[in-house]
């Protein structure tokens, strides 16, 4: 596996798209919250001479699985919600009420700078909604914040 | 064999991921000698921006002065275009002047390079090149900041560190986790063993590559998985400058470089691509044996390039925080939810305010998640961590002040040491110079480092005694020291490893022996105090000990009380050898900084083989550089 990622990282482009996910290990639709480990090696001397064992791209890929790693201009809500780790973060901060990965969110989904903190607060209310269960993936939390919106008159402007 | 193969993979990505080679280009619109004459072509050639361009060593480190860094010939164009500029510039010229031409795709920044000094025009020069403006269209352009993960807890090799820089795209980004990374690595196969991997890093068997991704995923590996704090430093580099930089990290997709660890890795490559953006900088001159990632935070501010510094705390620092705010008692319910979260429904978290429910509750969910972290997903963990979020949700609370953050690294001290001390060794008066090449030790001035780590390599120590006798003491290859208290949470195995030459105790002598010591341990945190346990391994070879290998186990137990002005450092070793007989040591020490690069150091010490021993004391001047 680390050798096909390896090659992928190496060719520069997602000719491997359907082998790997782009994104890299753990990424894309059927992530779920609350994940463990990653397949990032945390290693001693890889750490010492920084070193990488591939999965590195040139901001090329393209989501095809929900993942897309290309940057901002292009992130919308989905793909940046299947990225590793982030369901978890987004989790804590609509618990909390607020945070940057829920700012990067509402960011990502293109919401205007007015509305942002009352999407944190429609959020934060609808906690039990967006999560019900420790097992939601990616893109069930995705539907469920866009059926959220959609019930809300201020935010259902921002739902396809 | 492997590498080969990955050689070729990357030939051939090159052929896939670019427009063609740019040598394929179609039909030049004249010779370079029609579009610009020798002296101007001799004349740019020169100019510090083509120079950083080509990646030209201008003298800042010690392999290939003049030439390039890149090692990859179809990064050029002319055959010599690794040695000279000028008939890269030539090429380059012929390369890019028909308006249709595919090199351009290639050399977005050369082409702005050449159009700005030959007069083209400008317009629609890269209109046809799809990838590039598709990729383009995706890189944020607002600010570009230099990131500097610091070390991580129980690590204290990380120290060193590792760099990337980071495109914003605002100078006022709304959210960070939107930007992307760009960073230079080796490109290793894990399935090289560990101590290959480490070698080819530093001698120079991988070769080094650019690459862009985003940066939320920084923040994950570095911040969440190793529990790294993460430094942020805002360049000022203007919108200008920042396109010269982009265009020219597109020439550089799939590009390799030679890496090596101690000089030409992360922290040297992204000094030369600001380098691109600024040739003015002074980015690249008296340089570097050791470029340390600490370095380069120091270029840059040194060049003026700094405008100011964030501080993202790691996982654990995060939880610490709010942990230390909570009363003894709620951080022992707190500990106890981690695992039962059936406690939330009973009196002993119900009857707190909601505000502590709420504080309560996110400790002990960070806790949770931290480890959750480092074994694979578990459905108890996932249904724990929900309960505690929904804990949390239900209780609000105002939040707490964000985390003070500590010493930067930039402002500690310097990462070479010479020393001069004076002392007595058993009634033997002698002076000792002392020069280490890197990096810091527990006692050594905290700021800027984590307490209770410490990394040394090539130490050394040598003698001149009053009887004119000159010996030397201590040639330390590595000293890994990792002293990492165990609190409410967390339970961290501290460890040591120390290897080198060293003056050893034998019968009622003083012996040069090589020798491995190292174990792991255990250390705890009572206020400044920092008491530690490790068990200890030892082998060592002495010329005149017989037999010639000799292996010892014991116990070494100390404390450390780091204070910011005055560090105290206590240790008693003992240690029992198979070969029938045993050593003991004993050593206090507290170390004075005067300075942010001086110190007043004063030690003694006990060292006995069997139950001959002697008793020696210095006190030492210390200057790091």
């Amino acid at each position: 596996m680390k050798k096909i990622l390896l090659g992928a990282a190496l060719l520069g482009v997602s000719v491997s798209a359907s082998a790997v996910s782009p994104g890299g290990d753990g990424c894309g639709w059927g992530n779920l919250v609350f994940e463990g480990k990653s397949g990032l090696p945390v290693h001693l001397l890889a750490t010492t001479v920084n070193g990488t064992s591939g999965n590195k791209t040139f901001g090329m890929t393209s989501g095809t699985n929900g993942c897309d790693t290309s940057g901002a201009l292009t992130y919308d809500g989905k793909s940046l919600l299947a990225m590793n780790g982030m369901l978890e973060e987004v989790a804590q901060d609509m618990a909390v009420g607020h945070g940057e990965a829920l700012t990067a969110l509402s960011v990502s989904m293109g919401i205007e700078p007015g509305d942002r903190a009352y999407f944190d607060q429609v959020m934060h209310q609808h906690f039990a909604d967006v999560f019900p269960s420790q097992d939601v993936d990616a893109g069930q939390v995705m539907t469920h914040i866009d059926s959220v919106m959609q019930q809300d008159a201020r935010l259902k402007v921002y739902t396809s | 064999m492997r590498f080969f193969l990955l050689f070729v993979l990357c030939l051939a990505g090159l052929g896939l991921s670019a427009p063609g080679p740019a040598r394929a280009a179609t039909a030049p619109a004249g010779s370079a000698s029609t579009l610009a004459d020798a002296a101007t072509i001799a004349r740019l050639a020169d100019a510090p921006r083509w120079q950083a361009l080509l990646h030209y060593n201008p003298g800042a480190t010690l392999r290939g002065v003049g030439e390039s860094y890149v090692d990859d010939k179809d990064f050029f164009l002319a055959p010599d275009g690794a040695s000279d500029a000028a008939h890269e510039l030539a090429a380059s010229i012929q390369a890019l002047a028909a308006p249709d031409s595919a090199a351009r795709c290639r050399y977005p920044a050369r082409y702005k390079f050449i159009a700005k000094h030959l007069g083209w025009d400008t317009r629609d020069a890269l209109a046809h090149c799809t990838a590039y403006q598709d990729w383009r269209s995706r890189m944020p352009i607002g600010r570009l900041v230099m990131v500097f993960p610091a070390a991580y807890l129980n690590s204290p090799s990380s120290m060193f560190g590792h760099t990337l820089l980071r495109l914003d795209a605002s100078a006022e980004p709304e959210s960070a986790y939107l930007s992307r990374a760009i960073n230079f690595a080796a490109q290793s196969t894990t399935a090289d063993g560990s101590v290959l991997y480490a070698w080819r890093g530093l001698a120079g068997g991988y070769p080094g590559r650019f690459s862009v991704n985003s940066y939320v995923e920084t923040i994950h590996r570095y911040g969440f998985i190793e529990n790294r704090d993460i430094w942020e430093y805002p360049l000022n580099l203007d919108h200008d400058e920042l396109d010269w930089l982009v265009r020219h990290l597109w020439e550089l997709r799939g590009v390799n470089f030679d890496y090596y660890f101690f000089d030409e890795n992360c922290s040297f490559r992204l000094l030369e691509l600001i380098h691109t953006a600024r040739p003015a900088a002074d980015l690249l001159s008296g340089q570097r044996i050791a470029e340390l990632p600490v370095h380069t935070i120091r270029t840059l501010k040194r060049a003026g390039l700094v405008s100011g510094r964030d501080y993202r705390p790691s996982k654990i620092h995060a939880l610490q925080h709010r942990a230390d705010r909570l009363d003894a008692n709620q951080r022992r319910l707190a500990q106890r939810l981690v695992n039962h979260t059936e406690l939330l429904d009973t009196p002993a978290f119900q009857r707190l305010s909601p505000a502590d429910r709420h504080r309560v509750a996110q400790v002990a969910y960070q806790a949770l998640r931290v480890k959750g972290r480092k074994n694979t997903r578990r459905d108890e963990t996932a249904r724990d961590s929900l309960a505690l979020l929904r804990a949390v949700q239900a209780n609000p609370a105002p939040d707490v002040p964000p985390v003070e953050p500590p010493a930067p690294p930039e402002d500690g001290h310097g990462t070479h040491l010479v020393s001069l001390a004076g002392g007595r060794l058993d009634g033997a008066a002698y002076g000792e110079f002392g020069f280490r090449m890197t990096y810091h030790d527990v006692l050594d001035r905290p700021q800027g480092f984590p307490t209770g780590a410490g990394i040394e390599g090539f130490d050394l120590a040598v003698r001149a005694y009053d009887n004119g006798e000159i010996k030397l003491e201590r040639l330390g290859l590595v000293n890994i020291r990792s002293i990492v208290p165990r609190g409410t949470f967390f339970k961290p195995v501290s460890w040591f490893v120390d290897g080198g030459l060293e003056q050893t105790p034998v019968r009622d002598t003083r012996q040069l022996g090589l020798y491995l010591h190292g174990g792991p341990g255990v250390s705890w945190r009572v206020g400044d105090v920092m008491p530690y346990v490790f068990a200890a391994g030892r082998v060592e070879t002495v010329a005149t000990q017989e037999p010639t290998v000799a292996t010892g186990v014991g116990a070494n137990a100390g404390a450390l009380w780091i204070t910011p002005h005055v560090q105290w450092g206590l240790s008693v070793e003992q240690l029992y050898f198979a070969q029938h007989f045993d050593r003991k040591q004993a050593r206090v020490s507290a170390n004075v900084p005067v300075s942010r690069n001086n110190a007043i150091r004063a030690q003694c010490n006990y060292e006995a083989w069997r139950s001959s021993g002697r008793t020696g004391c210095q006190v030492a001047f210390r200057h790091y550089f």
